[in-house]
């Protein structure tokens, strides 16, 4: 099947004092969609110009096609980004900043070089812009040019460092969708940045995901979404109600729990769960938009009062305080009952919505209050 | 009325300029066309007579001698202050600020004493001849004053710093991930230099020209100085005749030529600049 385009073995980077990259080890396959997904600061853009070369490392590897390309600079390396804010030349116009690559390298003649620029602008779907100047361009137009240009190197691996970040929400939407496609389409091995895990999710073949220069999870879109293998990656992807509990019972299929003074089951799901013990403190994640409210009793539920009800578009937004903890529930249909502040309803989910975690010990620091409780 | 309120803070400056600049400047034009008696005193009597001294072969070459000196002195201030300005802009922020304090500090003395110092250091007697005399490397003193190189050093010397704060901006302000662009595409140092960097930093380099060319047009006590009088530029021409020729109409007409030359380069000046700006909005 698919074989590692690039290995990234053990990296270290500092920068001063503050250490980036913990021992970030990752193989990239050939021909796949790759996102490096995290908060600003998690080291993710780091890498990307670690692979590109524009920061050196100071330990550990970088493997292209089994050869290290650690100590080449970024003009012997076969890759190329495409920048945050585009980097276009502003004082060349659109062909010139595309044919920038091969006139450099000298890899073509002048007649070849006419014919590829025409080649990947249509791939990018800006035939006939060549004579415009860069600033006579939009947002999304400068973001096409970008990656025409290094597209045309026909690069190992195109290196993407959120390049959708200035456009507006739904030119950003469009832009996933053209993204993944030219992806599929060039066959070329795309590594991407971003914080968006919206983004990540659409996308992407496999998402890592970082935080503080750890890698936390390696992973399909589903595969992250799903089963998160810690804390972090449950509370960064997806909106989870996060909560403290007490395992009472460890079963084949299920686990009871005490939440506050409720107890309920849970179905075993992850393999992160068999590292808890009965009798410890563990952490139940659940997806609020799997969640459901009813006003009669049903079986396996928590019963509480209804804090505040927000009406936010097509979803509700209901918060519920069981037994002392406070729970955010997200409906997108009219609830199955009608319920005011104050009334007594029953809280449910479903079972794939639900996961239980390991204690980890900075909960109080990932979990932040001002979101959860 | 709302025109009006929106310039009103204008106003003040325009009034600086219209009193000492403006009215002088007029007056110096209207007195170029006017004559003068033989104790030089001035007579309103319309003439172009001293337009047309200014094509007198004499006066042409000193013309001629002025712009060789403020275009020889432009080049070799880019070419040694492009390099000082392109190090300067990569320093850290905290040697960056010392640097360029460290080019501004000599604006602190005065011109005439700077220009007085490099006699005492190129002058016959001076400190290089008597040290190269000590050492018995030369047996008589190197003839190092009053030569049109004199002139050219004291004047790249003096008009440097306007050049090497000039090309410092727009190296400064010059986008970093374009030359990491140009790396990643493939680009070394020298290449991305030669097409990113020195195209971008061209307002600069116009900017900084500008800036060295018109005063080394105008600078006449460092030819007095330091050129010993044997070569002669527009500035002591111009002074000259005021001062010991007593005719001011034809200093006047002088002068607007000298003007006419400063406002071809701040035309092309212009045309660089404009160019450039519309390309980098």
């Amino acid at each position: 099947m698919k074989k590692p385009l690039l290995n990234l073995i053990n990296m270290n980077k500092y920068f001063g004092t503050s250490h980036i990259l913990k021992d970030i080890s990752l193989d990239i396959m050939d021909g796949e969609f790759l996102t490096l997904l995290g908060p600003s600061g998690c080291g993710k853009t780091t890498i990307l110009r670690c692979i590109a070369g524009l920061e050196n490392i100071d330990s550990g590897d970088i493997l292209l096609n089994g050869n290290s390309i650690k100590d080449l600079p970024p003009n012997k390396r076969n890759v190329n980004t495409v920048f945050q804010n585009y980097a276009l030349f502003p004082h060349l116009n659109i062909f010139d900043n595309v044919a920038y690559g091969p006139r450099i390298k000298k890899s073509m003649t002048e007649d070849q070089i006419k014919k590829r620029v025409a080649e990947v602008l249509e791939l990018v779907q800006m035939t006939g812009y060549e004579k415009r100047m860069t600033n006579q361009l939009s947002g999304g137009q400068r973001q096409r040019i970008a990656i025409a240009r290094a597209l045309i190197n026909e690069p190992d691996i195109l290196l993407l460092d959120e390049p959708l970040g200035a456009l507006d929400l739904k030119l950003r939407k469009y832009m996933q969708t053209e993204l993944a496609g030219l992806q599929k389409q060039t066959k070329t091995t795309f590594v991407y940045v971003t914080h968006d895990q919206e983004e990540a999710l659409n996308m992407s073949d496999r998402i890592v995901v970082l935080n503080k220069g750890v890698i936390q999870q390696v992973g399909s879109p589903r595969d992250i979404y799903k089963n998160p293998n810690n804390l972090f990656v449950a509370d960064f992807i997806g909106d989870r109600n996060i909560k403290k509990v007490k395992v009472l019972e460890i079963h084949d299929e299920y686990s009871k729990i005490k939440l506050g003074n409720s107890i309920i089951n849970i179905r075993n799901t992850n393999n992160m769960q068999r590292s808890i013990q009965s009798g410890e403190i563990a952490i139940l994640a659940v997806h609020t938009d799997k969640m459901r409210i009813t006003c009669n009793n049903t079986p396996n539920s928590l019963s509480g009062e209804i804090v505040s009800v927000h009406y936010a578009g097509s979803q509700i937004r209901t918060r519920v305080n069981v037994g002392g903890e406070k729970i955010t529930v997200i409906e997108y249909q009219n609830n199955d009952c009608d319920y005011e502040i104050g009334d007594m309803v029953h809280v449910s989910w479903e079972e794939s919505g639900a996961i239980l975690l390991p204690m980890e010990d900075d909960f109080d620091e990932i979990v932040k209050s001002e979101f959860h409780t | 009325m709302k025109k009006f309120k929106q310039n009103a803070p204008a106003i003040p400056i325009l009034v600086w300029f219209g009193l000492l600049v403006g009215i002088p400047l007029i007056f110096v034009l209207v007195l170029s066309f006017l004559s003068r008696d033989s104790l030089g005193n001035i007579v309103v009597e319309f003439t172009l007579d001293n337009y047309k001294r200014i094509f007198d072969p004499i006066y042409l070459k000193v013309f001629f001698n002025s712009f060789l000196l403020a275009t020889l002195t432009a080049l070799i201030t880019l070419l040694i202050g492009y390099p000082v300005a392109y190090f300067t802009a990569k320093l850290e922020t905290k040697k960056k600020a010392l640097a360029i304090l460290l080019i501004i500090l000599p604006f602190w003395i005065s011109s005439l004493l700077r220009t007085y110092g490099w006699i005492i250091l190129l002058g016959n007697r001076g400190l290089i001849n008597n040290i190269l005399l000590n050492l018995h490397i030369i047996d008589k003193p190197l003839g190092m004053m009053y030569k049109f190189g004199t002139i050219l050093t004291g004047t790249a010397y003096m008009l440097i710093p306007f050049m090497i704060i000039a090309i410092y901006n727009s190296v400064d302000k010059l986008d970093k991930s374009l030359l990491e662009a140009s790396y990643d595409l493939g680009a070394g140092k020298w290449k991305t230099f030669f097409s990113i960097t020195l195209p971008l930093t061209i307002p600069g380099i116009a900017g900084g020209f500008t800036l060295v060319f018109i005063p080394a047009l105008g600078l006449y006590f460092i030819s007095d100085l330091l050129g010993g009088g044997k070569n002669i530029f527009l500035g002591n021409l111009i002074n000259s005749m005021v001062t010991k020729g007593r005719n001011r109409p034809l200093a006047a007409a002088f002068s607007v030529g000298m003007i006419v030359m400063v406002l071809i380069v701040l035309f092309i000046y212009n045309r660089i600049t404009r160019n450039n700006k519309e390309r980098l909005l």
